[in-house]
């Protein structure tokens, strides 16, 4: 179980991030417009919205990549804003992208040691010489990578060049990584785009057993409809930036302007089964 | 007036009391190794006899009386031991399902055995018998799960963890420390141990009664002299489990010899990090099935293809060497030569020993192949790197007893000579091979019509092979239901030739056609990764394994095997057309049985439009 080795989100239903307002714009073009959420712990939270409609861009304000004229981002009470992308991470946000952002020359295990960097606390000189704490640390964080290659079981892709490999492995492999950085809040960006059936439902339980076994706050940006209805707890629906609605996937499902802005406006009569 | 009752004696040698004898001689000695998050773990025998004796323990704290079914649907691991070995110390039965099992299968094995506990792997293996409804399995009282992941949550009430069934077993040692012992000591030579299902070609599976007389008595004579593997296993040698433990070859090899003889038994990650496994343990013995020594003999060519051009040359060099040793052992039965030992002896030096490294090969001292024929070439390729690679007969209905190659002993194309203190002979009529020895079973479960037909009343088991005889060792034709009568009324092994096929490094499956028609066709499924990196080297872009299929590029390389294989057998025997199969063959579809062999009607009925369009 992935608590054995990786710190648990903490006392569930608590607040972690609190989004209030924000708004961003390029060149006058609005890409995030007034949009307020918060997100818990042992919580996943669901954003969805037609292509374009600014989900993307929530990430990366939270994330510090984009800075919001306005609004504010708290994380665990404290101000995100303006906080470098690097700095955010190292607070415990660890996010995966859209399009993979792995190392394609290193090995799977190289690359999700990579995600153990910042609890790296020894300096060169240790590292050279490999004692001491630098011995110490590596096998920790040695011990929490190889928790994850069999929680993701990839344990036949260790030493694989991530280049040759699987596409839908690849993106395990993101998901490792930003596990291995010890999240409190996981930003997962489309995290079963482009894959098959048998690839998503392995991908979706990863992400419920993540919720369970480590109750951190797990936000989802993801067009696949049923694996948001079946995983989210909470769910956003955006359109050109503005916020639609807020809710469970049930009351997303059935609101009206969700409907007419997402799903189109024939399925919702249908829905209803109203033939008149 | 107060008297002890004198200590329980366990004087019946039983897999569970070979482990237990174990515990006491050797207990701080290595048994079982386990790769686990990167790591080899060792168990020692008396951490491997405490946890089959707290399984065993805990069996009897649910009421598990002797006779009483205990199911394990699991890939390999330490704990399918442990169940199988506690199951057998409290005079239970103990039966296992494929991993691949889907659940409809599961509720078949689990009504006909009538298993009262089944210990599953893990959520998958859970799902599948939880999607059964609880009141078609009203013998099902527990399932145990090991691994925790996703299944701590469901709330059927006959859950229950492996860690707190093993504590339960544990509490009721500490109450009552005696009861294992007495349950062990009253064990009787007929107590039936396993339940072995046959995998089911041509119908439901049946259940293989072996008893603990017939699991001693093959645990024994397999490391006799001229038994399976030869010299003896000991404590020094090394296997890997990763055949299926609910097969007779792989309880033969990794439970009964094990137990007899104490070899150290490795558990890797998964089936797919076998490879990876292999190179690390280096096994000292190499049990495997055709179809994985296939695939060793495509991975050293694949290998060699993909070197620089004076490694090339080089390899070039010494597999003309190794072909020339293959051929000469061939011819020799095994006994060398100065010449092929000479050249043994070099060729390690520039080539063999690193070949054998990566293939994890090294160390092995005795290659076995067994459970479906296996082709000459292969074994001639083996023997000339300097793998001794013999091939074995049996079944589970004699626990894996019957015939085999050995040092010295060999014979290419057959299965050996009978073991030492067996009987075995081809009907007079049929030329069916009847054995019978004391590890012959005792029936199958609950279907006495199937043992009747398969045991006669002198105790002669009828195999349902074909056999005849080559001098002392005994060639196995074919199935007896697998027999093509051509039109023409040639009787012609089938097997044969689709073993030839599948030499080739492209050809994975190949059923061949043909009875009761005017001559043999074949369906052949390629080897989609050998073949589509020889795709990628002739740029050939292909997406699927439909796709790649059906590129006339492919279908001229399969071509070529096939004519190759014309070559070595008679007119009547050739194969006149084939079809490339659009799909890969699997067990779910139910177009293979679990061990991977082709169910031939599923497939003449599924692919009948193909096999129509080539008469």
């Amino acid at each position: 179980m992935l608590h054995e080795f990786l710190p648990a989100g903490g006392e569930s239903g608590t607040p972690i991030l609190e989004i209030d307002d924000i708004h961003l714009s390029f060149a006058g073009l609005k890409a995030v417009d007034g949009v307020s959420f918060t997100v818990h712990t042992d919580e996943i939270f669901a954003v969805i919205g037609p292509n374009g409609a600014g989900k993307t861009s929530i990430f990366n304000c939270i994330s510090g990549v984009y800075h919001p004229q306005q609004g504010s981002i708290r994380f665990l009470g404290d101000d995100l804003l303006g906080v470098r992308p690097d700095r955010v991470a190292d607070r415990g946000i660890a996010r995966t992208f859209q399009n993979i952002e792995l190392f394609p020359q290193m090995t799977v295990l190289d690359n999700l040691m990579l995600g153990r960097h910042q609890h790296v606390g020894y300096g060169t000189p240790s590292a050279m010489i490999r004692v001491g704490r630098a011995a110490a640390e590596e096998a920790r964080n040695r011990a929490v990578v190889e928790g994850i290659v069999e929680f993701l079981e990839i344990q036949h892709h260790r030493k694989s060049f991530v280049a040759m490999l699987p596409y839908g492995i690849q993106k395990r492999i993101e998901l490792g990584r930003a596990l291995a950085m010890e999240p409190k809040l996981l930003l997962l960006d489309e995290p079963v785009a482009g894959m098959n059936v048998e690839e998503t439902e392995d991908m979706a339980r990863f992400i419920t057993d993540i919720k369970r076994e480590l109750g951190i706050g797990i936000i989802l940006v993801e067009h696949d409809m049923r694996m948001v209805m079946d995983l989210a707890d909470q769910v956003l629906a955006i359109d050109f930036g503005k916020p639609i609605a807020v809710g469970t996937p049930s009351e997303i499902q059935q609101h009206p302007d969700v409907v007419r802005a997402y799903l189109g406006q024939e399925h919702a009569i249908a829905e209803t089964g109203d033939t008149t | 007036m107060t008297t002890t009752a004198p200590e329980p004696t366990i004087t019946l040698e039983t897999p569970a009391a070979k482990l237990r004898q174990w515990a006491e001689t050797a207990p701080d000695q290595v048994a079982l190794r386990e790769k686990n998050r990167g790591i080899w773990r060792e168990i020692t025998w008396r951490q491997y006899w405490e946890s089959a004796s707290h399984f065993a323990h805990a069996l009897l704290s649910r009421g598990i009386e002797p006779g009483d079914r205990v199911a394990i649907h699991s890939e390999n691991r330490p704990e399918w031991m442990y169940t199988d070995l506690g199951t057998v110390a409290a005079r239970a039965i103990c039966l296992g399902l494929y991993p691949t099992n889907p659940s409809a299968e599961v509720e078949y094995l689990l009504q006909n055995s009538g298993a009262r506990i089944l210990v599953v792997e893990d959520q998958e293996q859970a799902d599948k018998v939880l999607a059964i409804p609880a009141e078609r399995l009203p013998e099902l009282d527990l399932v145990v799960f090991i691994e925790r992941r996703g299944v701590d949550v469901y709330d059927d009430p006959r859950l229950v963890g492996w860690d707190e069934f093993l504590a339960e077993g544990r509490a009721h040692a500490e109450a009552h420390p005696r009861a294992l012992d007495e349950r062990m000591a009253a064990a009787e030579p007929d107590d039936i141990a396993y339940l072995i299902y046959t995998s089911g070609t041509t119908g439901p599976p049946k259940g293989v009664m072996l008893s603990v007389e017939n699991t001693a008595w093959a645990g024994k004579l397999l490391g006799s002299p001229g038994g399976l593997v030869d010299p003896p296993p000991n404590q020094d040698d090394m296997t890997i489990s990763y055949l299926p433990l609910c097969h007779v070859y792989e309880k033969a090899l990794n439970v009964w010899l094990a137990m007899w003889y104490g070899h150290v038994v490795h558990f890797g990650e998964s089936i797919d990090t076998l490879t990876v496994d292999m190179r690390d343990v280096q096994p000292t013995i190499f049990p495997a099935v055709p179809r994985i020594w296939e695939r060793l003999h495509a991975a050293a060519e694949v290998r060699l293809a993909s070197a620089s051009p004076l490694k090339k040359i080089n390899a070039g060099i010494w597999l003309k060497a190794a072909g020339y040793i293959g051929n000469t052992l061939a011819r020799t039965g095994g006994k060398h030569t100065v010449v092929s030992r000479v050249l043994l002896a070099l060729g390690e030096v520039f080539l063999f020993r690193a070949l054998k490294e990566r293939l994890g090969l090294r160390r092995v001292r005795h290659g076995v192949s067994g459970a479906a024929p296996i082709a000459p070439e292969i074994i001639q390729f083996f023997l000339g790197i300097g793998v001794p690679l013999f091939e074995g007969y049996g079944m589970s209905e004699n626990c894996a007893v019957a015939t085999t190659n050995g040092p010295g002993s060999l014979k290419l194309g057959t299965v050996g000579k009978p073991y030492p203190q067996i009987e075995l002979k081809l009907d007079d009529d049929t030329n069916e091979i009847l054995v019978r020895h004391p590890a012959v079973f005792e029936g199958y479960w609950r279907n006495e019509e199937a043992t009747r037909e398969t045991l006669d009343e002198d105790g002669w088991l009828h195999t349902g092979d074909v056999g005849e005889w080559d001098g002392e060792f005994l060639k196995i034709v074919d199935r007896v239901k697998d027999i093509i009568i051509t039109s023409g009324g040639k009787n012609i092994s089938p097997s044969e030739i689709e073993n030839s096929l599948k030499t080739s490094p492209f050809i994975k499956e190949a059923i061949v056609i043909g009875d009761r028609r005017k001559y043999l066709t074949a369906l052949i499924g390629i080897e989609f990764d050998v073949t589509s990196e020889w795709a990628q080297r002739k740029k050939l872009p292909h997406t699927t394994y439909r796709d790649l299929s059906e590129k006339p590029e492919v279908v001229a390389l399969v071509q070529r095997a096939v004519d190759e294989t014309n070559e070595k057998f008679s007119r009547v025997e050739g194969i006149k057309y084939f079809r490339l199969l659009t799909k890969e063959l699997d067990h779910e579809d139910g177009e293979l049985t679990a061990t991977q062999k082709v169910k031939r009607k599923v497939i003449e009925e599924r692919f009948a439009d193909e096999i129509e369009s080539m008469y």
